[in-house]
């Protein structure tokens, strides 16, 4: 396992594409955050909750995770490295979990500089926008509970993500279909449900959706009104992550590579 | 004895490399590859099938209820206009009739706010003084019924003078500092005229109100229309009524024999203070909707001068849900595959070293791209016509089922104006979107990022949009690909109406063919660049 783990990582550091998707994670949700936080504008939106507002930049940041978990699986398919990788690691669980560990590792990583990263841009640039004592607001703290929950809350979201794109991926094999599916979950379901018109079923896709269960973990405000709970929306979304790897392991066993 | 080297010469007619062979031989790689011919029928099923789900979802709250003409829809009266659709008919109006051909004229001196206005929240800006649509001027109508026919010259608040007919026209006028208006009744046909000394009088224009009663109503008008304001995400909203007053000089009707009425049009209740106020409904009659009360009409005559204060507005009525639309956002399940699809038709060729066989048959790379581009952009909007053509009529049909009726929401047919945009709007979006991923292929060369690049300008602006403050939202969905999805509206919006329009409520900011204009561009830059690349790089 451990030289499974070894081959992967070395695997993954060898080619430049994961270390740019890298840099994007953390460029686009950093970027994407620090642009929210500074267009707001209290008292116009004081409602506002400070810390998912902070945290928007996940919403963005999301899509290079996938596509980091995408690349780790499917271009092992493309090149027919598989076939090495599997020569080498013939245990397949083997060779998922490695996998699975690595792209962990590096999304947790990512992750956490990106989530910090914005957290801080909301520090700076929220009080300068009117979210300041004056209107009843206090300077975001990552040591702040509720700050706290949300930001650990979003890295776990982020691996979750990546996880769950690792699994779609090692059940498709192919770069573009999987990525279609994997942006298909991440943005089209989310904006079928923010528009539409049944209430029952804007209801249901928040509680069972991946993403928007998922994103839950980003609220601060207003929590007893949320259609489902934060821990209890990141669990869901794990029950999504699991199934998609079992998917994933399920494929990986019983097809021919 | 010597003999003359002869190279060997195929029997077989030499081949040619015009564009023609170029095109069959990219349909030939596109047709024969089975999971692509699945992709696209898979597309043209997701197109068809995520629609007519949501539409099956899709239940009103609010259904259109109608009594004695006037209909309740989004807690506002609405009438039905001469074609058919709904529109807000509310004014004050001082009228007499008009037998036969005629005219009227008159100096309208000042159009400015007034009344007492409501206390703006805090976080809102307050109202303009005078509200940027408010109209005053002179009209021909077939009766004071709300939605009859008519025709207007008018002065605005904001946006000059303006002759405006049958709820939905409206045409600029070109003299500077008129003031004076006249609208003159032949036959059918109603002219307006404008004039800034009362002695040269240009045409605004003509218009034909077909079935105009022979006695029509013709005098002065004033109406001045809700303010509305949005801040947040657009859910944060402040609307008020408000009210103009304008002062009228010289009026003048043909033959005039009559005396002047004042007429609140589209009263919910009698108003009270003005002189002749007889409320044209009768509130029991009609579902009334409690909100602020509206401002007192009312109108002063004094020597020959009339000062007539108005609220109310006559405009085509725009709901705010767009059902059509938001179901149509299903089609963004099938979109995606398109996108893939485009992307992977060049990304392949990278993977497999097809890319060498192509560019050795045709050393002219550009063309290639091109050939490509018509290829697969002519089959993505096949796929999403026969989606959206199969979705429109159900789609339709199980929202007029579920409460989404007509004036207020028209039903949609394939023949219909709106319908058949939406259908080959789709298609459009389709196709256009598909290129967009073939031009990002070449570009990047791998599947993923290609389709990860278009999926991120094409879709998740859309998505940022709604949870993005409302003046960024919007300004987003100006300058991305995403501003083509006004394409898919399923009710029309008119530029002389000025409601708040919210990414939240699937309203878009560009017109229809502006949007397309947006996501074409985006597909000729990227196509651009992806010749670009294609000719300079190694392959």
């Amino acid at each position: 396992m451990r030289d499974a783990v070894h081959a992967e990582w070395t695997k993954l550091r060898t080619v430049p594409s994961p270390a740019w998707l890298v840099i994007a994670v953390i460029a686009l949700t950093v970027g994407a955050s620090a642009m929210a936080a500074a267009i707001v504008k209290c008292p116009a939106t004081c409602r506002a909750d400070t810390t998912k507002l902070s945290l928007t930049g996940i919403m963005l940041g999301q899509a290079a995770v996938a596509g980091l978990a995408v690349v780790v699986v499917t271009t092992e398919y493309g090149t027919g490295m598989i076939l090495v990788s599997l020569g080498a690691v013939p245990r397949r669980s083997v060779l998922l979990a490695a996998k699975a560990l690595v792209v962990t590792a590096v999304v947790l990583v990512a992750g956490t500089i990106s989530v910090l990263g914005s957290v801080l841009a909301g520090r700076i640039l929220l009080p300068g926008n009117g979210f300041n004592a004056t209107n009843g607001f206090v300077a975001l703290s990552i040591l702040h509970g509720p700050t706290l929950r949300a930001a650990t809350g979003s890295v776990l979201y982020l691996v979750l993500i990546g996880l769950f794109s690792l699994g779609v991926s090692t059940a498709l094999r192919d770069a573009g279909i999987t990525t279609a599916v994997v942006l298909g979950v991440l943005y089209v379901i989310p904006l079928v449900s923010d528009l539409i018109i049944s209430p029952s079923w804007q209801h249901r896709l928040d509680r069972w959706a991946p993403t928007n269960a998922g994103l839950a973990i980003q609220a601060t405000r207003g929590i007893a009104k949320l259609p489902i709970g934060p821990w209890p929306g990141l669990g869901v979304l794990a029950l999504w992550t699991t199934a998609a790897l079992a998917g994933g392991w399920l494929v990986l066993r019983l097809r021919d590579a | 004895m010597t003999m003359t080297p002869t190279s060997y010469q195929s029997a077989r007619p030499t081949g040619r490399d015009g564009f023609g062979q170029l095109l069959l031989a990219e349909w030939t790689k596109l047709r024969t590859v089975r999971g692509w011919v699945i992709a696209l029928i898979l597309a043209a099923g997701l197109t068809a099938v995520i629609p007519i789900a949501l539409a099956g979802t899709a239940t009103s709250n609010d259904p259109v209820t109608c009594a004695h003409g006037i209909c309740q829809a989004e807690g506002q009266a609405v009438a039905t206009g001469p074609a058919g659709s709904a529109v807000i008919d509310s004014f004050y109006f001082v009228h007499q009739a008009l037998a036969g051909n005629g005219s009227i004229t008159a100096r309208v001196s000042a159009l400015h706010g007034s009344g007492a206005h409501q206390p703006v929240p805090s976080g809102f800006a307050p109202p303009p003084s005078t509200a940027p649509w408010a109209k005053a001027g002179l009209m021909i109508k077939a009766s004071t019924k709300p939605g009859a026919a008519y025709a207007a010259v008018m002065l605005t608040g904001a946006h000059g003078v303006r002759m405006q007919y049958d709820f939905t026209h409206d045409v600029a006028g070109s003299v500077i500092s008129a003031s004076w208006l006249r609208l003159t009744r032949s036959g059918d046909s109603i002219t307006g005229y404008e004039s800034a000394d009362g002695r040269h009088w240009t045409a605004i224009g003509t218009v034909v109100l077909s079935g105009l009663p022979a006695t029509a109503q013709a005098g002065m008008f004033v109406a001045s229309p809700e303010f509305q304001e949005a801040i947040g995400t657009g859910d944060g909203t402040f609307n008020s009524p408000t009210q103009a007053t304008a002062t009228y000089s010289h009026p003048a009707v043909t033959d005039s024999g009559g005396r002047w009425v004042a007429t609140s049009v589209g009263a919910q209740s009698p108003s009270g203070g003005n002189i002749n106020g007889n409320g044209q409904l009768n509130c029991n009659a009609v579902k009334c909707v409690k909100g602020p009360a509206s401002p007192a009409d009312s109108v002063i005559a004094a020597g020959g001068t009339f000062s007539v204060t108005g609220s109310g507005d006559i405009a085509p009525f725009e709901p705010i849900v767009d059902p059509l639309h938001v179901t149509f956002f299903g089609t963004l399940f099938g979109l995606i595959a398109l996108i893939a699809l485009g992307a992977l038709f060049i990304t392949a060729e990278y993977r497999r070293g097809m890319i060498r066989t192509t560019v050795t048959a045709s050393p002219k790379r550009g063309r290639i791209l091109v050939a490509k581009s018509i290829v697969i952009g002519v089959l993505a909007f096949v796929s999403g016509l026969i989606g959206a053509a199969v979705a429109l009529p159900i789609v339709s049909h199980k929202l007029v089922a579920n409460g989404w009726t007509p004036p207020v929401w028209p039903i949609l047919s394939l023949t219909s104006g709106i319908g058949l945009r939406v259908v080959l709007g789709t298609a459009a979006i389709a196709g256009v979107a598909a290129i967009l991923g073939l031009a990002a292929g070449a570009i990047f060369r791998r599947s993923s990022g290609a389709i990860m690049a278009t999926t991120g300008v094409v879709v998740v602006p859309v998505i940022l949009a709604i949870v993005l403050p409302l003046t960024t939202g919007t300004w987003l969905l100006r300058i991305t690909p995403a501003a083509a999805f006004s394409l898919q509206a399923g009710v029309p919006r008119y530029s002389q109406v000025s409601n708040v329009c919210a990414p939240y409520h699937s309203c878009f900011p560009l017109s229809p063919l502006s949007g397309l204009a947006v996501l074409c561009a985006w597909a000729a830059v990227a196509l651009a660049g992806a010749i670009f690349l294609l000719r300079r790089r190694d392959i």
